[in-house]
This record gives structure tokens, sequence and C-alpha cells, in this order.
């Protein structure tokens, strides 16, 4: 009672020292990435890489070019089978189940774990068409049912309001940063777990960066979302946790705060103070 | 020994703002320590006019701080920095607030300076506040050194210090209660001494602080509100 | 040295290349224009009533006669030359003569419809308002003065009130003839056609030994019927065939000669001289639809050419239906599934070969392998009853659009490969990563985006088709098809029948015509419409793939 009338009723336990830290220990797993190797013909790209990916947390990946962020990424839904000459080593588990195992259903695994790309790629086809593609994959044919789906998809990337008149009309007369909206959508129209976005920002003017930056924010509560970014100020601002990696090697993962103003390796702190090593 | 690379950005630029600003914090180190170096003098020889000039040139120290400022401000809105440039820049900002307040205690004892030479001098010439004095001004010499070089062990140093500074004062202010017990005309001219003997109390505190500011500097941790040994502890671990 | 100095940086400066390719071009549009300005104008011309002349002429032995005829043609020739084949050209001093090719039809009376005049022999000419031309369904033109109209062999009219008479006899006897022709062909055609069916049938049980006494009861009947049919048909014709032969008309001709000639045999009446610049015009416009509308007559030199175009676009049309889908299916397979490799290399090597063989060579294949081998085992396996006479086992409209098809797969084939190794990566990932195999992605998204390749691909394979003459002379092409290969009979498109075709049509005309002077001005005319019908074929082809285009516009930037 006098300790409560000390503090004018406020919570002092969340402003202690630290208190607002989250630690990757604490989160429950949804991917884990366990000794993940990667390689191109002979030149390995990823070397044995194990980390986990909280869920319902945002996962950024930084790192220079050719650090294999991007390839790490690729390989949560199996995208590196469509290269030829790909080997991978290790496993991923996705809920605790080897998505490379033998007999893993890959379409499926991707309906599980959606995926948009650094450049906006709607299909030639109406707005409406393009966010119905993956549900139609599903083999979703009722119209009502499509119609709520797909209002309720492209309400949930923030794009609703904006299109909501010309649905029929075709995707390619959105600007850069709708398109990638409506990418996103069509991502999450059908309800994957986990959300890869390989810089999905990165050909967007500021504005429609920060749209997609609020979008994924707003994601979060619902999905595990994964994100490449060479934009290093953008994975402060949207990520919970963030790894670098350097030369197909993760050298530092950990939770945001800590990585932006304290990182532990030197390599990180070079590279995200923009030093020579 | 530069822990912290700061001249190896890939921005030769960014470099050089990042090693102005730290000049820039040095120079108003330096002033302020000149500040109160001038502030004892005064006091001690009596010299009213060097008191004067004491309070006269603080604005000097308060338009160091404002630019500093808004260099640290400019950085932060173009550079973005991250991790120890980060860290580097909201020491600095720290600091020469502190800095600043030191330069306002330094102002106050020359003020006081001026007001005691006037007044009747006893035997020793201040000699405890001398002593004092020199004591704070050493430990911020040695803290602005810490910072300079970032050397946070010289830090722990510092703040080691500022105990006995503590009981210095306490000293200081016992000797000053038994002189206006025994002579109760004396009073008027001891509170400014007790004036005197807090600013330079408070001048250790601030030099403290910014020790603690290197240790965030160069480990990340704040040590602030916490014991020495926590600090060492802290520091070992890092 | 200033002026090295402007001449190189002239050089340098680039524009000597802009001239160049400026003059590039132009010598290419001239050339297409100039193609085209050509055929235009010699074939348009055909459609044209020229003046017909009344020459006063002095042959070369010195006999005065007069000649009905127009100008088709003037040349220059040399005076000496004439004298050396022994013309009298005593008064001419020039070095030159003019000497014009006239036309007088009348090849019944005077053996040919041509002949040369020269022109300081030409004694005087006039443009009498009452020459009359006369458009015969065999003979040519008839070209003279109009004297009698005889119905019955009575004198109905004569003089100044013949020709009106002449007129309204002719619309008569034209409308019988059109009655004639509906009997005869889609009628009576299609009695014979069935009669033919049922001793296919008939002959067909026999084989089997199927052919029992009630069944041939069933088709003796059905054949009765028929014949009775025939019958009722026949006398309806005879009937009309009365009607038309009722008149006939007198003519003067060159020579002063009367002919008289029945009615019947006229397809067309006008007097040239009489008609002024709006009525040539209609006259013309007329022409040009009986041209495109009718079909041939007189060993294709007279008449139209409607079943070569019908021949030609059915033709260029089937052969799209066979080669569009399996050059795509042979392209995707190509690209998407095949493992890229040596084989897949060497696969595309010969494609790309495959365009450049003869296509004569295709046409000797398509006679050995489709003709004779599938076309004779088709024949035996599903057309016994036939034999001796081949279905499939002849040449025929399948047989050549497979041919064309083979001709020109390999444009199809490369034109889809390009087109879609021209679909951004990014949006096949877009489609995968939405869980869609790679069946999927193809059907959703690449084969889309990929049609407008595709019609391109269709789009050269047309142009090329349409033009090609060399193979289907061994494969299906007739100089004369009696039936067009789609028609009201089941199964209404007949894959089986021989077929005219524009280009052969020109070589046919143009060379193997026994009237060839006459007959150029229609080379010409085919010329322009078969380049006509590229031209269509191909903006149709054009226009549904810009819309495509448009409609798949990839993310180019």
């Amino acid at each position: 009672m006098i300790e409560q009338a000390r503090t004018h009723g406020i919570d002092v336990s969340a402003l202690k020292r630290g208190g607002e830290r989250r630690s990757l220990a604490s989160e429950e797993a949804c991917m884990q990435v366990q000794d993940m190797s990667l390689y191109y013909g002979e030149k390995r790209a990823l070397n044995g890489i194990s980390m986990t990916i909280p869920r319902q947390c945002v996962t950024a990946f930084i790192g220079p070019s050719g650090c294999g962020k991007s390839t790490l990424l690729r390989c949560f839904n199996r995208m590196n089978d469509l290269i030829d000459n790909v080997r991978t080593e290790g496993r991923i588990l996705l809920d605790g189940e080897d998505i490379y195992a033998r007999g893993v259903d890959v379409p499926i695994l991707r309906q599980r774990v959606g995926m948009v790309f650094q450049k906006p790629n709607p299909f030639p086809k109406s707005i409406f068409e393009n966010v119905a593609y993956g549900l139609r994959l599903k083999g979703m044919n009722n119209r009502r049912e499509l119609e709520e789906k797909v209002e309720w998809a492209l309400n949930a990337a923030a794009l609703w309001d904006e299109v909501k008149d010309r649905l029929h009309d075709s995707a390619f007369g959105l600007s850069g940063g709708q398109q990638q909206r409506l990418v996103i959508a069509r991502a999450i129209a059908i309800e994957p777990e986990v959300l890869l976005l390989d810089e999905p920002a990165s050909a967007l003017d500021p504005i429609s960066t920060l749209k997609i930056e609020e979008l994924i924010y707003e994601l979060k509560s619902d999905y595990t979302i994964v994100i490449v970014t060479h934009n290093m100020q953008q994975a402060a601002r949207v990520s919970d946790y963030t790894a670098f990696m350097y030369m197909g090697d993760l050298i530092e993962y950990g939770d945001t705060d800590t990585l932006f103003t304290k990182p532990r390796k030197k390599q990180t702190e070079d590279y995200i103070t923009g030093r020579y090593g | 020994m530069d822990k912290l690379n700061i001249d190896h950005h890939i921005s030769q630029r960014f470099n050089e703002e990042l090693e102005e600003i730290r000049n820039h914090v040095m120079t108003m180190g330096g002033m302020v320590e000149q500040q109160i170096a001038s502030a004892i003098e005064a006091l001690v020889e009596g010299d009213s006019e060097l008191g004067q000039r004491v309070v006269r040139d603080d604005h000097k120290v308060n338009n160091l701080e404002v630019r500093i400022d808004e260099e640290c401000n400019r950085i932060l809105a173009r550079r973005q920095p991250a991790a120890s440039d980060l860290r580097l820049i909201v020491a600095i900002m720290k600091t020469i607030t502190d800095l600043e307040r030191i330069g306002d205690e330094a102002e106050k004892i020359g003020f006081l300076a001026t007001r005691l030479a006037e007044a009747e001098r006893p035997g020793n010439a201040y000699s405890e506040l001398e002593h004092l004095g020199n004591h704070v001004r050493n430990m911020l010499r040695t803290a602005l050194d810490a910072f300079a070089r970032m050397n946070p062990d010289a830090a722990v140093e510092v703040a080691r210090e500022d105990s006995k500074v503590d009981r210095e004062y306490e000293a200081i202010i016992r000797q000053c209660i038994t002189f206006m017990m025994e002579d109760p005309r004396t009073i008027r001219r001891v509170l400014d001494m007790i004036w005197c003997a807090r600013a330079l109390e408070r001048i250790g505190d601030h030099a403290k602080n910014i020790c603690e500011y290197v240790i965030y500097l160069v480990h990340g941790k704040d040590v602030r509100h916490i014991d020495i040994e926590d600090v060492e502890r802290e520091i070992r671990d890092a | 040295m200033s002026n090295e100095k402007t001449l190189k940086t002239w050089w340098k400066s680039g524009s000597p290349w802009v001239w160049l390719n400026a003059a590039a071009v132009t010598l290419s549009m001239i050339a297409v224009i100039g193609l085209l300005a050509l055929i235009a104008v010699r074939g348009l011309a055909h459609f044209w009533a020229p003046d017909v002349y009344e020459f006063r002429y002095e042959e070369a032995d010195g006999e005065i006669v007069t000649l009905y005829g127009s100008i088709r043609d003037t040349e220059q020739v040399t005076a000496a030359r004439l004298r050396q084949a022994g013309m009298q050209l005593d008064d001419v001093e020039s070095e030159f003569v003019d000497r014009h090719l006239i036309k007088m039809g009348n090849r019944d009376q005077l053996g040919s419809d041509f002949r040369f005049i020269v022109e300081p022999r030409i004694i005087e000419r006039s443009t009498p308002t009452d020459i009359v031309m006369v458009e015969r369904t065999e003979w040519g033109d008839q070209t003279g003065f109009l004297r009698e109209v005889l119905e019955n062999s009575e004198v109905i009219a004569r003089g100044a009130e013949a020709w009106p008479e002449f007129e309204q006899r002719i619309a008569r006897v034209v409308e019988l003839r059109e009655k004639i022709n509906e009997l005869e062909s889609d009628e009576i055609g299609a009695i014979n056609y069935t009669l033919e069916q049922l001793r296919l049938e008939e002959r067909h049980l026999e084989l089997e030994g199927e052919l029992t006494d009630a069944r041939l009861a069933e088709l003796e009947s059905r054949r009765a019927e028929l014949d009775e049919r025939y019958q009722l048909l026949l006398q309806d014709l005879n009937a009309l065939y009365e009607k038309i032969n009722r008149d006939s008309y007198v003519m003067e001709v060159q020579g002063g000669i009367d002919v008289e000639l029945p009615l019947a045999r006229v397809v067309r009446a006008y007097q040239p001289n009489a008609m002024g610049f709006f009525g040539k015009l209609g006259f013309w416009f007329e022409k040009l639809w009986e041209f495109v509308s009718e079909e041939p007559r007189e060993a294709n030199t007279e008449g139209g050419v409607f079943p070569a175009i019908f021949g030609t676009v059915v033709m260029v049309m089937l052969m799209s239906v066979f080669v569009t889908p399996f050059g795509v299916i042979a392209a995707v397979y190509l690209k998407e599934y095949a493992r890229q490799g040596a084989v897949t290399r060497i696969i595309r090597i010969a494609v790309n070969n495959l365009a450049g063989v003869p296509s004569i060579v295709y046409g000797v294949f398509g006679l050995g392998f489709f003709v004779y081998f599938l076309g004779g085992n088709i024949d035996q396996l599903f057309y016994p009853e036939a034999s001796p006479s081949p279905v499939f086992g002849t040449p025929g409209l399948l047989w050549s659009s497979l041919t064309l098809a083979l001709l020109t797969l390999p444009v199809v084939i490369v034109a889809t490969e390009e087109g879609l190794s021209r679909i951004p990566r990014s949006l096949r990932e877009g489609s995968y990563a939405l869980g869609a195999t790679k069946a999927e992605t193809l059907w959703r998204t690449v084969l889309p985006m990929a049609s407008p390749a595709m019609m391109t691909g269709l789009i050269l394979a047309v142009a090329r088709a349409a033009g090609e003459v060399a193979p289907l002379m061994l494969v299906g092409v007739v100089k004369l098809a009696p039936s067009l290969p789609i028609d009201g009979n089941a199964p209404f498109v007949h894959l089986d029948r021989k077929f005219m075709h524009l280009g052969f049509h020109i070589y046919d005309v143009g060379f193997q015509s026994p009237n060839v002077e006459a007959a150029r001005p229609l080379v010409y005319a085919t010329a322009l419409l078969l380049v006509a019908i590229i031209i269509i074929l191909n903006l149709a082809a054009v226009r549904i793939r810009n819309r495509l285009r448009e409609k798949y516009r990839a993310l180019e930037n």
C-alpha cells in the first residue's frame, strides 16, 4: 500500500534497468536452423549456420552483399531448389519438422512459408486475381469465399482502401509501393505461418518504405516474419532480433536493441557503424 | 590507444566530424579546468579581479556547450550513428552538460572569492579549500584524460576518488561549524566558505559522472547509481 | 588543314552513319512501295473498261480493214525492224514508230483476242458510242454492234431499240443461270454426294460381310428415293434450260459479219464508249467484286478467284491450328522441362536448321510420308470401301496443311522459346512462393505471358505459309477444284479434298494458260490479292498479339 503510494501506482518493475530487453531464450521457436550449409556447385555459400527464428517476431538478416543472407532466407521455403547445382546439408525445422526431409511436399511448405521479393512482382492479372492466385491454387473457387478472403488480405496489407474501387483493373496500374503491398497481400491471403521478406522495400521510395515497415509491425502479431535488408536503419526500426552475417557465417545474432547499441563482435560493430574491418 | 577506432570509418568526412567534436569537448574541458584553477587562485590569493574574470568568462563555456550540442544533433540527424558511434555521441552530450555545470560551480566560486577577498582573511588562507579544489581539479583532469583516451580503468579510479572528496568536504563543513560556534561574527564569511566547499564537492560529483559516461562509451554498460564495487565487477565482465 | 578537320569532325560526329541508315531505310521503303504500286496499278487497271475504237487500218498488203478494239499496250519499235518484217512505211520519217497492242475479242471468229497495229498505218480512228462489248461464258469477249434480239428465232427488236431489250433479257438470263447453278451444284451435287456415300456404305458392308438382304433393300429404297428427287430436279433443270435458251441475239462483228448467238452465253454486256467516268467506276467495282467473289471461267482466265482465296485462307488457318499447339508444346518442353545440355543444344540447332531447308523438300517429304505412307495406310485401314480410288492417299487439304505446319514449326518453336526466356524470373518465383507447382506456374503465369511471343511466331509462320507454293503443288493444290473444302454436305469440312490456292493460281494463269496475253493483268491482280490476304491475316494476328502484349506487359523496368 505504502509502496504503491510512493510510486504513484506505476508498475516500477517495468522501469527497472534492462527491463525491456528481450532475449531469444525466452521466445518460442518457430523455425530452427541446424548446422545448415549450402553449396553452389563447389562453392560454399553458407557455413553451417544454426539459429532459431522466434515465433511472431520480426527477425532481420543484415550483412554485406554476398554474405548469404538472401540464400539463407531462400532456404526457409526451399526456393533454392529451383536453382541448378545447389546442394544443402543440415536441417531446418518448421514447428519441429525438418523441411528438407524426404517426402516433404514443397508446394505445401511454400504455402506455409510465404515469400515476398525485392522487386514487386505482381502477375499480369487484375488486382483481385493477384490476391486470389494462391487461394485458387489451394482449390478455392467459390466466388463469395474468394471475395471475402481477398478483401481480408488487402485489408491486412493496408491496401484495401486504396484499391477497393478498382479490384478488376490491372495490377500494373498500381504504384511501386502499392504493388509491393499487393504482393504482401497475395502472400498473406493463403495464411502462411512464416512470411519471408527479401529486401521488400529496396525498390521503393521512403514513404512507401515506411508504409511497408508499418505493415510489418502490424503483421507481426499474426505471423513470424523474417526480413533481409540492406538498410541497417530499417532492420533497426522493424526487427525484434537481428542476425549479422558475413561471408556465409552467422557472426552475431541477438536482440536488435543490443545489436545496434552494443554489439558483441567487432565485425558487427564495424559493419553497422560503417567502418572498414 | 584508441579502442573505438573512431577514425576507421569508411566515410572520411564522418571521421573528421567525430574528431572535431571530440576536440571541442577537450577544449571545453580545458576551459572549465582553467576556470576552476582561476577560481581557486582568486579564492586563495584574495584576488577579486581574478574572481570577477572567472564570472565573466563563464559564458564562453556556455557557448561552447551550445555549439557542441548542435554538432551532436547534426550527427544524429545526418549520420544516424549506431553502436560505439551512437554511444560516443550520447556520452558527449551528457559530458558537456556536466562540464557546463562544473563551469557554473566555478563561476559560483569566482563570485564567492570576490566577496571573500573583501572580508577578513583567515590565517591558513583557505588552505583546506585549496586542497579540496586541487583534488577535484585533478579528478576532472583525469576524467577528461580517461575520456580522451577512452580508458575505463582511469575512469574507475576517478570514481573511487569521489568518496575521498566527500570525506574532505565533510571535514571542512565540521570545521566551519566549529568556526561559527567559536565566533558568530565570522558566520557570514564561513557561510561563503561552505558555499565554496559545496561547489567544489559538486564539481567532484560531475567529474565522477563524466567517468561513468566513459565506462558507458567503452563498455556499453550503464553504471550510474550503483556501487563502485559493482561497477568494477561489470567492467571485468565486459 | 581546316577542311580536313571539319571532315574529320563530321566523320566523328556520327552523321555519316545516320545518313547511311537513312539511305538504307529509304531504299527498302522504295522497294516495298514500288512493288506494291506496280502490282496494284497493273492489277487494278485490269478491271477498268477502256474505250473501244473503230480503226480503219491499212494492212501490210495494202488492204484496208476495219478493226474494233481497245488499246492495251503501246510500245516503241524501230521503223527499220518493221520494214524488215515487210511492212510498208514509206511516209514515216522518224526512226521509231508506236506499236499498239489492241484487244479485239471475237476469238471465235478471228482466232485470237489480240493483235498489233502500228500507228502510222492507222487511217482513221473513232469511238462510236453504240459499240458493244459482250462477255461470254466461252470464247472470251465479243466486240461489235448489236443488230437484233430474237425470241424463239423471231426478231423482237432491231437497231437502236435492240440495246435496252438486250440488257433486260441479259438480266433475266443471269437470274436463270444462277438458279441453274444452284440446282446443279447445290441440290443435285448434294444428291450425288449422298449417292456416293450410299455406294461406299454398301461397299463397306460388303467388305465386312454384313451386306444382308434387309440392308440391301434399305439401301436400295434410299437410293430410289434419291433417284426420285433427282428426277424431279432434273425436270426443273430442263425447264430452266429451255427458258434460258429461248433468246438469242445478232451482232455485227469485225469484217461486217453478222453472228447469231444464244443469249444464254452472255455473262455481261456493256457499251464502254457510252459510259461516263462514274459509269466506268461503277463497272470497275462490279468487276472487282466479281473477281473476289466468283468462280473462275475459261481455264481460270476469266471470272473470279474466290475458290483460290477460300482455299488459301482455309489452308493457312488449318496450318495455324496444327502448328501452334505443336510448336508451343515442343518449345515448352525444350525450355522448361528438358535438362539443358548437349542434347537440347543439338535439338535447337536442328530445329533452327530445319527452317533453312528449301520448301520443295518439305513438299517431297509431305508427298512421300503424309500422302503415300500415312494417307495410304489410313485408306487401307478406314476407307477400304473407297478402293481403288484413294481418299486420304492422295494430295489434299490435310496433307498440305500438315506439310506447311512442319515447314513453319521451327519459327514457332524459336519464337516461343524466346518468349519463354524473356519472362522475368521474379514472376515464376512469385508463383512458386505461393505454393504453385511447376505445371501450375506454367499454365497460370508463364504461358499466358508468353502468348504474345507465340503470336509473333504464328505471324511469321502465317506470312511464310501463305506465300508458299512449291510444296503445295506436290501435296494438294490443283488448278481447278470442283468443290470447296468446306461446304454444306456433312461432315462440312472435307480435309481430303484438293483445293485451289492463290499462289498456284498466279503460276497457273501466268504460265500455263492458253491465253497468256489476256491473263497477264489477272496475274497482277491475283498477286495483289495474295499480298492483301497475307497482310490481312498478319494484321489480324498482330492485333491479337498487341492486345495480349498490353494485357501481359511484363515489368520491364
